[in-house]
């Protein structure tokens, strides 16, 4: 049996996994350059190592309120320290996705990925490809090009 | 007032060239040195040497630099001395001309300046006078028959001497140039190059061809070459019988058919020398085509590429909106599509024709490491290995600063003292590894490494009171700003280490990545990767809605305050683009908030106005404040997610953070469009 090793981060209350091999390196996360006239999921442009790196907010993208909309105090603080950037490379394309926090690095053995159940793909719009449970903990593993609007290549 | 202007492009030509000569003679004068590391002479070099500075000598006092002059001089006079005893130059004088030169490479960067230079130092031509030219290199035997050796000048025998004490012989060859060797594309030129594969050409004299009856039948040249490709390939390459390549080592050749010009016995000068070689020079093209050209003249073609790109933008929308009136527009979309293209390729010709060779861009590498190892004590070793790689123009310029650090840092905190390497059975030499290659994605690779004692990373834990895991973390470290592990300024690093400004050129500047590997006892390497072109342009900055923008100065005719123009307020309240007319020297200007038009804010705090002129027509937009002028480095923006009508690419204004350039001619368009009804 094969395992991968995994990234996981959280966003709103649920856990999420990528292949370890998609991401470059965990950033954290202060702000991004907002670009005018880009998707509203788009948080916008940082700087990475010398990079551009375009960053989208799964928060937005997943349809969950805006991070900074929460109640402000020191646990929304807490928050913001906690927030990063996971980068990825796709192909030729560099990206960035803010999450909550991200952390755990994991190895998933490939059996454990199951089809998630129709509820969740109804509430994540079709972002997660696949659910695995491990140590009575589930992980949703999200589908990166669906994420990062690969259609945007052809539009 | 014409003749100033022709002055001033002539000194630009003798800045240009004076530092290429600089450059070359540099190079010639470090190669000599390698020979006496060797125990060889190297009489090609010197007499490279000699020609540069004569050259250089010939210029200055064309453009009336005598400082230039009075040392080109004294230097050519020792050089000369050395070529006629045969292409030795002692260390001295290799030390004294070094210092010479260099002296005239700072004099032609003051012409370049518009500085005047200063006047040559009295010490430093009384030391090239005085150096004993020839002293202790190393004698060379001659070789070849009394009847050949009366041909060659002394230089041309030391370096027939030396290469074949190299180990190769030495061969007579006679080439005739003719109707049908043309046709078949075989030239002086082509047996020139062919030969310079084969081995190395001596001399190459032209003389005449005379019939039985003493008419002249044309003309024919001897090459003498030392080679050790078999005379079968050498015949080959001349395209002629086996008989027109003779052995030149004994037996006497049987070759000299008509004697040349200087005739035998003559010790021709070494200016004549040089005038001869440069008739050959005439006759014979050279392989390769090159002028220069003024990198201003790049970017002003550039420029007008980039209107270009513009003009076509509009055709596309002039196509679209035929479209949409219901005209066929398929043969107009493919003529449209096939110009795309052809623009495409003419924007990657004039990136070409901006790049230089990486290798010419290193080549100070040397001198510096060459004085850098003297004036530490240490014995280092520079190996240079760009291959052959391109950079662009902007990029190498900004790049140099970098390199020079780094070799820099290598020499002064990382190559161990003689005793303490050998100690440790390393080499008492120690070498520093510049290379260079073309990665995926139009970026270099260059790394600098060194073979010296790596960095202590618990020291510098230690002083700089962090933790340090990785390589990365020491990277970090090392680069902030004025970080350094010594408490003692030295001469040639000072006290900062300089890493900080490593990284702001390779990373802000370049927009490159940095990193770092270091093995404690075996060595450091600095790994670079840089973008192979980047653009230039010189900007504004401004505020607009709580966040900083670029706009390149050459797409604005005009800022001024909102509060000094006349403004007629927008008729019809309501909708995105609410338009005004500014009233500026009697025109009428449209005027659009810029905050709208980004949908970022309602421009209520606009108080500058920014005038564009792009295809005719004048359109202003409203921003809040201006923040300044300066030149950046604009960086694509490819990724979809990020493209966006008006966002031209983005940049760093200093803070590490991405700021967007706007292209306000495409935001006019888009606006102005959307007014119409």
């Amino acid at each position: 049996m094969t395992a991968t090793l995994h990234v996981t981060f959280r966003v709103g209350n649920a856990t999420y996994a990528v292949a370890a091999s998609d991401v470059l390196h965990l950033e954290s996360y202060d702000t991004a350059t907002h670009v005018p006239g880009a998707p509203s999921y788009v948080a916008g442009l940082v700087q990475v190592r010398g990079r551009l790196v375009p960053v989208i907010d799964l928060r937005i993208r997943f349809g969950l309120p805006p991070a900074d909309a929460s109640a402000p105090g020191p646990p929304a603080s807490q928050a913001a320290i906690d927030r990063r950037v996971v980068v990825l490379q796709l192909g030729t394309r560099v990206a960035g996705l803010v999450v909550d926090s991200a952390r755990e690095v994991l190895k998933i053995e490939d059996t454990a990925f199951e089809r998630p159940p129709e509820i969740v793909v109804h509430q994540t719009a079709g972002f997660v490809k696949a659910v695995a449970t491990v140590a009575k903990r589930m992980y949703l593993l999200v589908d990166l090009p669906r994420i990062l609007g690969e259609e945007l290549d052809h539009g | 007032m014409t003749e100033r202007v022709d002055l001033q492009e002539f000194i630009g030509g003798f800045v240009v060239e004076a530092a290429e000569l600089v450059t070359a003679a540099n190079a010639a004068l470090l190669e000599i040195e390698a020979g006496h590391a060797e125990g060889t002479s190297r009489p090609k070099a010197v007499r490279d040497v000699f020609r540069a500075l004569h050259t250089i000598k010939g210029l200055a006092g064309m453009v009336g630099v005598e400082a230039i002059v009075d040392i080109a001089h004294g230097l050519e006079t020792l050089i000369r001395t050395a070529d006629r005893a045969g292409g030795q130059l002692s260390r001295a004088a290799v030390e004294v001309a070094l210092q010479g030169v260099r002296a005239i490479g700072e004099r032609v960067r003051a012409v370049s300046e518009q500085r005047t230079p200063a006047a040559a130092p009295p010490r430093l031509l009384e030391a090239i006078a005085s150096t004993d030219a020839t002293g202790d290199a190393p004698a060379v035997a001659p070789q070849v028959s009394a009847e050949l050796d009366a041909r060659l000048s002394p230089s041309e025998r030391a370096q027939l001497a030396n290469a074949v004490a190299a180990g190769a012989p030495a061969w007579m060859l006679s080439f005739a140039p003719s109707e049908s060797n043309a046709a078949r594309g075989v030239t002086i030129g082509s047996v020139r190059s062919r030969l310079a594969t084969l081995g190395e050409i001596v001399k190459v004299a032209p003389r005449t061809v005379t019939g039985p009856s003493g008419a002249q039948l044309g003309i024919a040249f001897d090459i003498l070459v030392v080679s050790s490709a078999p005379r079968e390939t050498l015949a080959d390459a001349i395209a002629a019988s086996l008989e027109s390549v003779a052995p030149v080592l004994a037996p006497p050749p049987p070759v000299a058919q008509a004697p040349l010009p200087a005739g035998p016995g003559a010790e021709p000068s070494t200016r004549e020398l040089a005038e001869r070689d440069d008739a050959t020079a005439d006759v014979v093209p050279i392989g390769r085509a090159v002028i220069r050209v003024e990198l201003s003249r790049l970017d002003e073609l550039q420029e007008q590429l980039s209107l270009l790109t513009v003009s076509r933008f509009r055709l596309e929308r002039e196509i679209a909106a035929m479209a949409d009136a219901g005209h066929d527009v398929r043969r107009l979309r493919q003529v449209a599509d096939l110009q795309g293209r052809q623009l495409r390729d003419l924007r990657r010709a004039i990136l070409r024709a901006r790049m230089v060779r990486v290798a010419e861009v290193l080549e100070p590498l040397s001198l510096l490491v060459r004085s850098l190892a003297r004036s530490s004590e240490r014995a280092v070793r520079l190996e240079l290995d760009a291959r052959d790689t391109e950079l662009d123009k902007a990029v190498a310029d900004r790049l140099l600063p970098a390199m020079v650090h780094l070799v820099r840092n290598a020499v002064d905190h990382a190559i161990e003292p003689a005793a303490e390497r050998r100690a440790r059975g390393k080499p008492e030499a120690g070498t520093i590894r510049v290379a260079c290659t073309e990665i995926a994605g139009n970026q270099l690779e260059l790394v600098v490494s060194d073979d010296g004692r790596g960095i202590d990373r618990a020291a510098i834990a230690r002083r700089s009171e962090r933790t340090i895991d990785h390589d990365a973390d020491l990277l970090d470290v090392l680069c902030g700003p004025g970080f350094s592990t010594r408490d003692v300024a030295t001469r040639t690093s000072g006290r900062g280490l300089g890493m900080d400004i490593v990284r702001r050129i390779a990373v802000s500047d370049l927009g490159g990545e940095l990193r770092l590997a270091t093995t404690p006892g075996a060595g450091t390497s600095f790994t670079m990767r840089i973008p192979l072109t980047i653009s230039i342009v010189e900007v504004f900055a401004f505020a607009c809605g709580r966040q900083a923008f670029v706009v390149p100065v050459s797409a604005i005719e005009e800022i001024f305050e909102i509060a000094d123009a006349g403004i007629t307020p927008p008729s019809a309240p309501g909708g995105r683009s609410q338009v005004s007319l500014l009233e500026r020297r009697g025109r009428a200007i449209p005027m659009f908030s810029l905050g709208r038009e980004l949908a970022i804010d309602d421009g209520a705090a606009a108080r500058k106005a920014m005038v564009i002129r792009r295809g005719g027509e004048a359109v202003a937009f409203s921003v809040d404040r201006m923040l300044g002028r300066q030149e950046v480095v604009v960086r694509a923006i490819d990724d979809p997610l990020v493209q966006a009508p008006g966002i031209a690419g983005a940049t760093d204004l200093g803070d590490g953070r991405p700021t967007l350039v706007l292209d306000l001619g495409e935001l006019g368009l888009a606006a102005r469009e959307r007014q119409l009804p």
